[in-house]
């Protein structure tokens, strides 16, 4: 089939609004790094196995690199670019993740944070299991899981403490 | 890891999508939640010319209830909105509980109940409860409906009765009869993100003296090219009060009906095994459910 020229679509990401062009075969994950240029996305596998291309859509969790840009005209997109507040302050997440050492090369942190902000938003008070049921979809391959999981209950308490979104 | 070029729309009803679906044919796929179709796609397995995304079509989504009548399920449906569905939960718990097996929660944010079906991989998780439950699922086209057990409609490895310009439009099933309990458990190599080596769904109704069994379903998965109904379980309990002992015998005997494969998830033989396994621990959860109910 003969390539047509790429088209215009709008994309809601991280609250503004970008004017991007694409073919309709172009992955989220691509159009997000490439195109608009937020590269905190990350690209594992390609395959719907490491979470590390997770994004939020309309707060749920999905996989970019499995998720048509255009069929992403009219939802919220929120990248990890977009959890900081206006100011650059950290959100409880991600702060709970560099104080509990829950990072190391980083790779995965971006999707393992969306996944576990997905969590906090549904349920601000999870379980040790219930935490680690939503991350399952979400692999680590340096810093093992414990610290992960520590940090999100770390940022739970402080959510419910403090009221952060 | 790219996608061949295509052509997109994303009709608004299930009139758009079967004219498409009718004017392009084979050249053109349906896109639910894409987590199978696009896997295909990248290993260059499919290459599409038209994709025709059913997401936005509100008649094939949600789940509604009718008491009396029972639960009719959009076959675009996310998964995790049938896991989190209160009456799915309450009224169909096999269902609820193969939901929250399926994938990750990414994975089951995006992927549709139907798309699950209409795959057809004799590892999927949902087909298992819903032909337990005796789910029909309704199939839409330019020239009408039709409706089936969603047992004819899984034919085999990748293999439905979808004919050409078809699409499936929901999945219906029957209210729960009274004294009726229905499990799921399956067994994989890992607790989650696998496929499934061996899955299972029992269900049992039981007659008014609330210990006889008046009507049993024991269905497998994957150890089948589709869902496999256990008739041997049936004829051995049916009428019966299981007991261990029953219980033993007809785990045997479901064994024996599997024609399970051997690959990187498991031998035949010790699918033969799980199956069992299986067999016996649902068996005796869903009577004691079913007691209870
Ligand atoms: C990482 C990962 C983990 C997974 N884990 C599991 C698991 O644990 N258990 C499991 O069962 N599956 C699993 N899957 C497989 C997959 O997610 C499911 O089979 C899912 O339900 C498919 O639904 P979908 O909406 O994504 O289908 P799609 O990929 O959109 O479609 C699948 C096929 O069905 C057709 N189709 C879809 N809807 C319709 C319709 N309404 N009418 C006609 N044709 C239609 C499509 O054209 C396509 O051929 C996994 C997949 C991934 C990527
Ligand atoms: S890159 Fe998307 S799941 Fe691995
Ligand atoms: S920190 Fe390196 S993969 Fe998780």
């Amino acid at each position: 089939m003969e390539m047509k020229p790429k088209q215009l679509v709008t994309l809601n990401i991280n609250e503004r609004t970008y004017e991007v062009p694409l073919h309709p075969r172009d992955l989220l994950v691509d159009v997000v790094r490439k195109e608009v240029g937020l590269t905190g996305t990350k690209k594992g596998c390609g395959q719907g196995d490491c979470g590390a291309c997770t994004v939020l859509i309309d707060g749920e969790p999905v996989l970019s690199c499995l998720t048509l840009a255009i069929a992403c005209q009219g939802k919220k997109i929120t990248t990890i670019e977009g959890l900081a507040d206006a100011k650059g302050e950290l959100h409880p997440l991600q702060q709970a993740y560099v104080q509990h050492g829950a990072i190391q090369c980083g790779y995965c942190t971006p999707g393992m944070i969306l996944a576990s902000k997905a969590l906090l938003d549904r349920n601000p008070r999870p379980d040790t299991e219930e935490i680690k049921r939503a991350l399952a979809g979400n692999l680590c391959r340096c810093t093992g899981y414990k610290r992960i999981v520590e940090a999100v209950e770390a940022a739970s308490e402080t959510i419910n403490k403090e009221g952060v979104k | 890891m790219f996608l061949n070029n295509f052509e997109y729309f994303a009709p608004q009803t299930p009139e758009e999508a079967l004219t498409l679906l009718d004017r392009f044919g084979d050249k053109a796929k349906v896109l639910a939640g894409g987590t199978d179709l696009f896997l295909l796609m990248k290993d260059k397995l499919l290459q599409p010319e038209y994709m025709i995304d059913i997401n936005q079509i509100t008649g094939f989504k949600g789940i509604s209830y009718e008491p009396g009548q029972g639960a009719t399920i959009g076959a675009a449906t996310k998964i995790v909105e049938v896991e989190r569905d209160a009456i799915i939960r309450e009224k169909y718990y096999v269902l609820h509980q193969a939901a929250s097996e399926l994938g990750s929660v990414q994975v089951r944010t995006m992927a549709t109940i139907g798309g699950n079906s209409c795959n057809a991989s004799p590892a999927a998780e949902t087909p298992t409860p819903l032909v337990a439950l005796g789910a029909k699922v309704v199939l839409h086209s330019l020239s009408g409906k039709r409706e089936m057990p969603l047992a004819e409609f899984i034919l085999g490895n990748r293999k439905t009765a979808l004919k050409p310009g078809e699409l499936l439009a929901c999945f219906i099933l029957p209210e729960p009869l009274p004294r009726s309990a229905g499990r799921y458990a399956y067994i994989g190599l890992r607790e989650a993100m696998e496929i499934d080596a061996v899955n299972m769904a029992v269900y049992i109704v039981l007659e008014d003296d609330s210990r006889t069994v008046k009507d049993l379903r024991l269905i497998m998965g994957s150890v089948a090219p589709r869902p496999l109904f256990s008739r041997e379980v049936s004829a051995l309990l049916t009428g019966k009060e299981p007991n261990p002992a029953l219980i033993e015998k007809a785990a045997e005997a479901a064994s024996g009906e599997a024609s399970p494969i051997s690959d990187i998830r498991g031998s035949a033989e010790y699918r033969h095994e799980m199956v069992k396994v299986l067999a016996r621990r649902l068996l005796q959860e869903t009577y004691t459910a079913a007691k209870e109910a």
